[in-house]
């Protein structure tokens, strides 16, 4: 069995339905009326031990949702969550010593203590042993640079900082599985890449991973599989390379060519392609199937016309791939 | 158990932060407390009242306000803030017990008041010529110290109602004035119209107050002090069920 295994996960919210203004409010006190909604809605998942997913999708697509439900802060309205062998909403202290979890948007440090103070805490809660915790921060210390944050009263701490610590509290006692919701949410640039460093440190230690996020350079080198999720409901959950390969089918070839050729004579040698005017002069822009071409048979082909002088293909970028998915464009598209 | 004691250390470390509005508030209790002596010396002159003359009714009043005293300010409107506003949910990622969690926050909370309310009591005792010992002084000890987990449950057990409020003001206000009004802290019990009398007598609130009052006043004994125990466990209890009830009724906004 997976480390994680959800089956037909399915959280649904009661919305109450209120008419705006006063006389609204007071017909809500009479007369409670309330509209389900499926946040998520059906999901199947299963992690292995020692994967690194990336649970993407728009904004409300019902991945901090998932979480929840996932670490045990929310009871499901259907369907089974095992992590572990536990049902973490009904063993979830014993749930609590596997998991890790960071929300990006939230702290868990405990506002009114130095930094220090809260890992302490945290050390007594997980019961670690001196020597443990030690070596934990140490090794804390020198991804996150926890050292310069640890008197500082959490509340002073700036959003970058704040990360760190909590990163530092999420993972100090060494959890199988770390959930981490949109952690380099409001980063700056070096920070984020501090953060992502530290998470592909995490994935080498072996550590089961499970990142939502907005910023799919966080995925790139982090990940290996993507989850896309779309109003409550799974549409793609597979590596990231299949994704790519799947779904970026379209490709597109720059073209700087020797002589100015009609751009007819061009399209008349490529049929089932789209040949467009590029940026310069003598450039045309080439957009094709990858699965009816190769590059190699569209820069023949116009070789056939004329010389080629520069050419440049564009990679099928993950970002642009996912932006189709939120777009609703990617069943249209690979049909 | 090495969280708990370390809960019960920083809460207790850290009540000593909110000093200034602890003291604002002792301010406003110890004038409440002056007003009342100042009333009812003027309502029993030599005479008597239901039963209570003036040492009693001394002893009574300085006992109410002790036991009202107590009830870890701060840790309240913080429990309530945070399943308002949903950082409950962190909360719930740490293997520890919720209410087991707060409760030793809560103990923790009390080292400041136990100061205040020592200090309390020393000075009323000083300016008004000493209270008579209590009746029955280990009955009386054990009490006053079922006090300090009853006003934990009221207190718990409110602010648990933010699962399904969306503020704790007027849940704060209405456990306020049920506490005040049944369990003897306005005024004594036995002086109640009797359609008030009947709901305090079977109400939890008595505990709190009239209990150890009336123990140390020797006007009922270890009966008294076995149904404050009684509460304490079916409280401690019934919170863990409403606990089960309202996580099923979380749903944590944002995020
Ligand atoms: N407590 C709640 N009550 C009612 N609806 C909720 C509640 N929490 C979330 N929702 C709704 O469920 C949907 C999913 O929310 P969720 O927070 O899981 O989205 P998300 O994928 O994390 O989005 P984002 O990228 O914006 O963080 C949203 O439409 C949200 O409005
Ligand atoms: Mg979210």
């Amino acid at each position: 069995m997976a480390l994680v295994e959800a089956r037909g996960l399915t959280k649904v919210f009661r919305r109450p339905q209120k008419d705006p203004g006063l006389r609204g409010a007071l017909k809500h006190l009479v007369q409670r009326r309330f509209k389900d909604f499926r946040a998520v809605d059906g999901i199947d998942l299963s992690i292995e031990a020692g994967e690194a997913v990336a649970y993407v999708g728009p904004n409300g697509a019902g991945k901090s949702t998932t979480i929840k439900l996932l670490t045990g802060i929310l009871v499901p309205t259907k369907g089974t969550v095992a992590v572990d062998g536990h049902q973490p909403h009904v063993e979830r202290i014993v749930n609590a010593r596997n998991i890790g979890v960071l929300f990006g948007q939230r702290t868990q440090l405990w506002w009114d203590l130095p930094v220090r103070e809260s890992l302490a805490l945290l050390r007594d809660m997980y019961s670690l042993s001196p020597t443990f915790y030690k070596q934990r921060l140490e090794r804390l210390d020198d991804v996150l640079g926890l050292g310069e944050l640890m008197p500082v009263l959490a509340r002073k701490l700036s959003l970058g900082q704040r990360m760190r610590a909590d990163l530092a509290a999420a993972l100090l006692h060494q959890p199988k599985i770390v959930y981490l919701d949109e952690p380099t949410i409001g980063l700056d640039i070096s920070v984020k890449d501090r953060v992502r460093q530290f998470l592909r440190e995490l994935r080498a230690d072996g550590t089961t991973l499970m990142l939502t996020t907005h910023d799919l350079g966080d995925i790139e080198d982090v990940c290996e599989r993507i989850v896309i999720i779309d109003e409550g409901r799974k549409i793609f959950d597979g590596p990231l390379k299949e994704m790519k390969d799947q779904f970026a089918r379209v490709r597109r070839m720059h073209l700087q060519l020797a002589s100015s050729v009609p751009l007819a004579q061009v399209a008349a040698v490529l049929p089932e392609t789209e040949v467009a005017q590029g940026d310069g002069p003598h450039s045309v822009t080439i957009t094709f199937d990858r699965f009816t071409h190769t590059a190699g048979q569209i820069v023949s082909a116009v070789l056939q016309v004329t010389e080629v002088g520069e050419l440049h293909l564009d990679e099928p970028a993950i970002e642009d791939v996912v932006r189709k998915v939120y777009a609703g464009e990617l069943l249209r598209e690979s049909v | 158990m090495r969280a708990y004691k370390r809960l019960f250390l920083i809460s207790a470390r850290n009540v000593f932060a909110y000093r200034m509005s602890a003291l604002v508030s002792w301010i406003g209790s110890g004038a409440f407390l002056i007003a009342s002596f100042a009333i009812w010396k003027a309502l029993l002159g030599d005479g008597s009242i239901g039963g209570y003359d003036w040492p009693s009714m001394k002893a009574y009043l300085i006992i109410s306000w002790a036991t009202m005293q107590l009830g870890g300010a701060g840790l309240e409107w913080r429990m309530a803030d945070r399943i308002l506003w949903g950082e409950v949910a962190t909360d719930l990622t740490k293997p520890v017990d919720y209410q087991k969690a707060r409760f030793a926050e809560y103990l923790g909370s009390l080292t400041l008041e136990l100061i205040a309310i020592t200090i309390g009591v020393s000075l009323v005792a000083m300016l008004t010529g000493g209270f008579a010992a209590p009746k029955q002084p280990l009955l009386f000890f054990a009490s006053m110290l079922l006090v300090i987990p009853l006003k934990f449950m009221f207190m718990y057990l409110a602010c648990m109602l933010c699962f399904w409020t969306s503020n704790y003001m007027g849940v704060a206000w209405a456990k306020n004035a049920l506490i005040m009004l049944f369990s003897g802290g306005l005024i004594p019990l036995s002086l109640l119209p009797t359609w008030l009398a009947t709901p305090a007598a079977v109400l939890p609130f008595a505990s709190v107050t009239a209990a150890p009052a009336i123990v140390y006043l020797g006007q009922a004994g270890l009966e008294v002090v076995v149904v404050q125990a009684f509460w304490v466990i079916l409280l401690w209890f019934t919170a863990r069920l409403l606990w089960r009830v309202a996580l099923r009724a979380l749903t944590v906004h944002g995020g």
